[in-house]
């Protein structure tokens, strides 16, 4: 059998993959990346589309929570506020109702239930970064104005609405309570029971059902704050998870598409050798023939 | 004839015959180089007896013919690998630069969507926030640029492919000529017996380069080569030749016409083969593909965004600019159709601090939008289509380069020319040429010694 008298284009193309291959290797390398584009890995480059969607879902829950967080404390702590003022107004009532107290002394004690009456509006009114927390969803005007006109002497203007924010996957959390459940609901209005105490102080007369109301409405109260702490604690725990979730989207990215270092180290060591091997073996052709040889 | 004028003529003819089988050598050895080339080899008989009586004498030897080595079959496997191979070449850098567009898990469509819900989401912790609204916009505005993008590359290269096209055309019909022309030549040549394999190995080289364009069938008759597409369109018969034309079709796209046939759909191997399914079957799915994203995608965001409230409490407007009818074009013209955060369409009841319709909106996240399937689903089975095409037929290409290769080593193997052979053959002429040469000069002496018998 007569051979291919011409092996250099076989050599040449030999050359040129084990010089791709080495180019292959470097890449890989040199990004950090096994799929560089989706020819290289086409399963592996679709799933990292969905991958990389879940990691950017995922990182906006965890900012979601902390950015609502900051929102939570704010609230908690002004219905804490509002605890302790009532404390102190029922403090005041007992004080009035035992019958002690001179007229003077009682509109004294009166004008500092107004005080308080000023105070828990303020409080009902409390805004996180330019929003009103406790106005429902009309959260761009303070909720509680005082008005004469109604028995509380207190107009509630927000709504009944609340805000739900997405922190998981089909899981949402209430972010605000309106104020018209924390401070006006039928029965435990808080402003109503202030009004009741201060006009008993007034009129020295009917302290038992106004302090009866205040207890009620600060018994109410202090059962609302639980939500905000329940909902903290959910959030916390929320937060744990996203955390371990972005982690194991994290390794299955790189199970995906990160560099197999050494594997790829180890290819390019061999694709290196072969070139060199190839280099030799073309270097090795004899450039003689039998025309060197006859004189 | 017989004797010392007989020995003479015979050594005469060997002079003439190894003479020229030197020539055929040095050809062989100018031609080292040369590509298709078939090495000759000299055919030598011996020459017609002439009978004395008894005895037959051979009268010397006779050059026949300078016989070309080339395998006509494995030259028909050559011009069908190189038609695969064309076919691949071009339809795999095609398709590495459409991929280009689908790459990158950062930047591009699938990112462009993941971050418009992102910037809804964000939103939802502050919603009458201008700033946050503000993000949500150019979040939407990079959305529609994205396919936008997509769709202006995948035009690009569909006009890259179509000029292509033309110029291809424009190379077969430049080759086709030629060969005919050198059918001639051969038919000529063949006609007053002549050796024509010079014009048959050039003929074959060029059958070679038309292969890799377009899908030929070599048709060999008695009075020289039919050339057709696989279809049966002549390109060349004999020693004519047929143009192939293009024409401008509707889409601005050049269609291929064989006389008044529309010959585009038929082309399905070579250059010409690859260019052509690219052009006119990848590209355009694509293209079918981003349309049907885009168009399912903004008029579910248009239908959410339209169930809510603008910071006003108005009812909320279209957030992109409806698709067109069917869908056609509409990731090339996918566009916002609001440019005021405070139109965005956040509140559920009308309240400017209500995020409740941002929820609507998040939903279409997981809404089946397109071809029953969710916006990020549908993109990743495209990336998928994409990176799989690409990577066949990179395989492919590779497959036939090795089936190329070992078919041009066949080809060398029975045409090419060995130095060493032809050093070896050089020895042999030479030798016997010496040799005819010393027959020549004792017949000579002999002569000489018989004139001078006389004297």
């Amino acid at each position: 059998m007569r051979v291919n008298p011409y092996p250099m284009p076989d050599l040449l193309a030999a050359l040129n993959r084990t010089r791709q291959d080495t180019q292959e290797a470097l890449l890989e390398l040199s990004s950090g990346r096994r799929v560089n584009q989706p020819s290289d890995d086409p399963a592996a480059a679709a799933i990292l589309v969905q991958n990389h969607d879940q990691t950017t879902v995922t990182e906006r829950y965890l900012q979601s929570l902390s950015s609502i967080q900051g929102q939570f404390q704010t609230a908690d702590s002004a219905l804490n506020s509002v605890i302790l003022v009532i404390q102190r107004a029922l403090t005041l009532g007992v004080e009035g109702a035992n019958g002690t107290l001179s007229d003077t002394d009682r509109a004294a004690v009166a004008a500092e239930l107004q005080g308080i009456q000023d105070q828990l509006i303020s409080l009902g009114n409390t805004s996180f970064q330019g929003r009103a927390l406790f106005a429902g969803t009309l959260t761009n005007s303070p909720p509680f104005v005082k008005d004469n006109t109604v028995a509380s002497g207190v107009r509630y203007d927000g709504n009944d609405a609340v805000n739900a924010v997405q922190i998981g996957d089909g899981y949402q959390i209430a972010v605000n309570k309106p104020g018209s459940q924390l401070f006006v609901a039928p029965g435990h209005d808080v402003f109503q029971a202030m009004t009741g105490l201060i006009q008993a102080m007034q009129s020295n007369t009917g302290f038992t059902a106004a302090m009866t109301s205040l207890r009620d409405a600060f018994d109410y109260t202090s059962g609302q704050r639980v939500f905000y702490g329940n909902t903290m604690n959910q959030a916390q725990a929320q937060s744990t998870y996203l955390g371990a979730a972005k982690l194991q989207l994290s390794q299955q990215e790189n199970t995906l598409a990160a560099a197999d270092v050494a594997g790829a180290a180890s290819r390019l060591v061999n694709s290196d050798t072969a070139t060199n091997a190839t280099l030799a073996a073309i270097g090795r052709i004899s450039q003689l023939s039998l025309f060197d040889f006859l004189k | 004839m017989s004797g010392l004028l007989g020995s003479l003529s015979i050594a005469l003819s060997s002079l003439i015959a190894n003479q020229q089988a030197l020539e055929s050598s040095a050809n062989n050895v100018a031609n080292v180089n040369t590509s298709g080339f078939s090495r000759q080899r000299p055919v030598m008989i011996a020459g017609d007896p002439v009978v004395l009586g008894r005895l037959s004498f051979g009268t010397g030897v006779v050059m026949q013919k300078l016989e070309s080595l080339r395998d006509p079959i494995l030259e028909l496997r050559l011009n069908q690998e190189s038609q695969t191979q064309g076919q691949l070449d071009s339809t795999l850098s095609a398709l590495q630069q459409i991929q280009v567009t689908f790459s990158g898990t950062d930047s591009g469509i699938g990112a462009a969507i993941s971050k418009f819900f992102d910037s809804v989401q964000q939103l939802s912790t502050d919603p009458t926030s201008l700033s946050l609204r503000q993000g949500v916009l150019t979040a939407a505005s990079n959305l529609a640029t994205s396919f936008n993008t997509a769709s202006h590359n995948l035009q690009t290269q569909h006009s890259n492919l179509d000029l292509n096209v033309v110029q291809t055309v424009g190379e077969i019909n430049t080759l086709t000529p030629q060969i005919a022309a050198l059918n001639r030549q051969i038919t000529d040549f063949e006609n007053v017996h002549q050796d024509a394999s010079v014009l048959i190995d050039q003929r074959g080289a060029l059958i070679r380069e038309l292969s890799s364009l377009v899908d030929v069938s070599v048709i060999q008759t008695e009075h020289g080569i039919t050339l057709t597409t696989s279809n049966g369109t002549p390109l060349v018969a004999q020693e004519r030749s047929f143009q192939l034309t293009t024409q401008i079709a509707a889409g601005g796209i050049h269609k291929i016409f064989a006389g008044t046939v529309d010959i585009t759909g038929l082309l399905p191997a070579g250059k010409l083969g690859g260019l052509l399914d690219v052009r006119d079957n990848r590209i355009p799915a694509l293209q079918t593909s981003l349309d049907q994203l885009a168009a399912g995608l903004a008029t579910a965001l248009n239908t959410a965004h339209r169930s809510g409230f603008d910071l006003n409490g108005t009812a909320g407007i279209d957030l992109f600019v409806p698709p067109p009818a069917g869908g056609v074009g509409a990731a090339a013209a996918l566009s916002l159709a609001l440019t005021d955060p405070v139109l965005l369409a956040a509140s559920s009841d009308g309240t400017p601090g209500s995020n409740g319709n941002l929820a609507v909106i998040s939903a279409v996240h997981d809404q089946a939008v397109a071809a029953g399937q969710k916006p990020l689903d549908f993109y990743s089975r495209l990336v998928f289509q994409v990176g799989s095409d690409t990577a066949n037929a990179a395989a492919d290409l590779d497959a036939s380069q090795l089936i190329l290769r070992q078919l041009e080593d066949q080809r060398a193997s029975i045409s090419g020319v060995s130095l060493d052979e032809e050093a070896a053959n050089i020895v042999r002429y030479q030798t016997a040429y010496q040799a005819a040469a010393r027959v020549i000069s004792t017949v000579n002496t002999l002569l000489d010694t018989a004139v001078n018998l006389g004297t």
